[in-house]
């Protein structure tokens, strides 16, 4: 479904990606893993436009898609959920998710915000309130439900447990597996590798801007490498 | 008591415009982060558009009001596609030089095209007074009174109600977030400017009438704005209607109650008072904001 095929990208004179290459298959739930300032941030936010790749291809249901910008992408059934939740502040709950479906027209909109709601009853409680105002597991479940909201393909989580209390990290880990089982395509950036690792098919393993591993999610658990870096020994 | 009723009904009709003002500037701040010193000048465009319409082409007075804020609009988004959106990424400094720069090159265009003696705009109102209980209204400034409100009421409605000012506001909050839900922040950033010039130049066409109509005149309607945006706080839009109202008053009461020789200095006092007291602006509140 998505295949990046050595794609370099960089900030200015800094060189983020040489040369990544990754596949995710449609209905995969894939976890990309790597240590801080791996190049995992700038891997997604390549694909989703943000980043423009300098070299390399990008190709997702067949087509071309790098050089495209971000508006462009999110069109082509591509969601991406930042790293830090990123809701807007003191925009509703409401007004977030309706930003969400920016991309559509139509009165399928508000049937899908109402599944929104059915999925997370406590966003439908305070779907009034400023997004700034819920607390970290809330708004991952507002910035969820936002992706959502654009119907992708695709999504892009990145690094959806990041300061989440363990409850509210277990809640969000059961979100995206059950995104995944309702065929939607999941492309996963993770910190937390134990956790990541259970619920994924597969996983690459990025170190300095380049893959340096990969292969299924069960095996990788077991790897003496992985688990000396990522899964503390 | 009469008088000062009377008073208080002459600064709302000068702060509402002072708000229209207001409210564009912080805008184009809160949004762009551009300070823009040619804000002026599209009040002026406004004011001349308005006589070039009603006067020259004898258009009926509404509609030349109409064509005046839709030209406005118009060279706001020229404005900002020619000059801004080159500039996106270059610091604060560099654009505001290049406005600068705009606010003269349009100010000697105008003396250019319409000469420097004042020009005064016609308009169908009867100039007897509508008394109204203890106050007494010219009927053209009741009309400018009505549609200034009719203005801020709409730009809040715009702002706060509809699908556009939702990706407005998402867009000041969050650019890159923006960009990821699908919005065109480009397109967003012509309009936004498009629209807070199109604000100026309703004030511009609205107060145009009332007073007199010269190339220099939107110097001073832009020091007005800065003021309502320091009050109100940067990128405020609640905080540029209620400091142009507070402004509009103050300069009233002032000028009635102590001298009309200091009518522009009671704002400048207010101001001063405000950045010593509360120097991010009577209603700020945290972050900016539509
Ligand atoms: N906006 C930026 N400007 C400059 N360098 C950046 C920027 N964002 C990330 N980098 C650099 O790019 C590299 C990869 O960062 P990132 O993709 O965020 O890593 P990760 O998400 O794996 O922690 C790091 O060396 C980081 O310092
Ligand atoms: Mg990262």
């Amino acid at each position: 479904m998505l295949t990046l095929e050595s794609v370099s990208a960089g900030y200015g004179r800094v060189e983020a990606l040489r040369g990544v290459s990754l596949g995710v298959r449609r209905g995969e739930l894939v976890c990309l893993l790597g240590a801080n300032g791996a190049g995992k941030t700038t891997t997604l936010k390549t694909i989703s436009g943000l980043v423009q790749a300098r070299s390399g291809r990008i190709v997702f249901d067949g087509e071309e898609i790098h050089g495209l910008d971000a508006p462009e992408i999110v069109r082509r059934g591509i969601a991406h959920c930042p790293e830090g939740r990123r809701v807007f502040p003191f925009l509703t709950v409401e007004e977030n998710l309706r930003i969400g479906a920016w991309t559509r027209r139509g009165a399928e909109i508000a049937a899908d915000m109402d599944r929104v709601y059915a999925s997370f009853p406590i966003l439908s409680e305070r779907r009034r309130q400023p997004a700034g105002t819920l607390s970290g597991g809330e708004q991952q479940m507002l910035a969820i439900g936002r992706a959502l909201m654009s119907r992708p393909r695709l999504i892009l989580f990145d690094e959806p447990s990041l300061g989440l209390a363990p409850t509210a990290v277990e809640i969000t880990f059961g979100i995206i597996k059950e995104i995944r089982e309702t065929g939607t395509t999941v492309l996963m950036v993770e910190q937390n590798a134990y956790g990541a690792l259970r619920m994924a098919d597969r996983a690459y393993v990025m170190e300095a801007g380049r893959i340096t591993l990969d292969g299924a999610a069960r095996d990788l658990l077991h790897d003496a490498h992985v688990k000396q870096a990522y899964l503390g020994g | 008591m009469e008088a000062f009723l009377q008073h208080l009904l002459n600064g709302l009709l000068l702060g509402g415009t002072y708000a229209l003002l207001g409210i564009g500037l912080t805008l184009i701040f809160g949004l762009m982060n551009v300070v823009n010193f040619a804000h002026g000048e599209f009040y002026t465009l406004g004011a001349y558009l308005t006589f070039a319409a009603a006067s020259l082409l004898r258009v009926n007075f509404v509609l030349a009001i109409a064509v005046a804020i839709l030209g406005g609009s118009l060279l706001g988004a020229l404005c900002e596609r020619v000059l801004l959106r080159p500039l996106r990424g270059e610091s604060i400094d560099t654009t505001m030089l290049v406005m600068i720069g705009l606010w003269i090159a349009t100010q000697n265009g105008e003396l250019l095209a319409w000469g420097g003696v004042a020009k005064s705009i016609p308009h169908p109102f009867p100039t007897a007074p509508i008394v109204i209980g203890p106050v007494s209204v010219a009927p053209l400034r009741l009309f400018v009174l009505a549609a200034v409100l009719v203005l801020i009421a709409g730009s809040h409605v715009l702002i706060h109600r509809t699908r556009l000012g939702v990706a407005m506001r998402a867009t000041f909050q969050d650019r890159e977030t923006a960009a990821l839900m699908g919005i065109d922040v480009g397109g967003i950033h012509t309009l936004t400017f498009a629209f807070g010039s199109g604000l100026a130049a309703a004030a511009g066409a609205l107060l145009g009438p009332i007073f007199l109509v010269y190339p220099s005149m939107g110097d001073l309607a832009a020091l007005k704005a800065f003021s309502v945006v320091i009050l109100g706080g940067l990128g405020n839009f609640a905080g540029a209607t209620l400091g142009g109202v507070i402004l509009g008053i103050a300069e009233e009461l002032g000028a009635g109650y102590v001298s009309s020789g200091y009518r522009d200095a009671v704002g400048f006092v207010i101001i001063i008072l405000v950045l010593l007291v509360r120097p991010s602006g009577l209603f700020a509140r945290a972050g900016r904001v539509g």
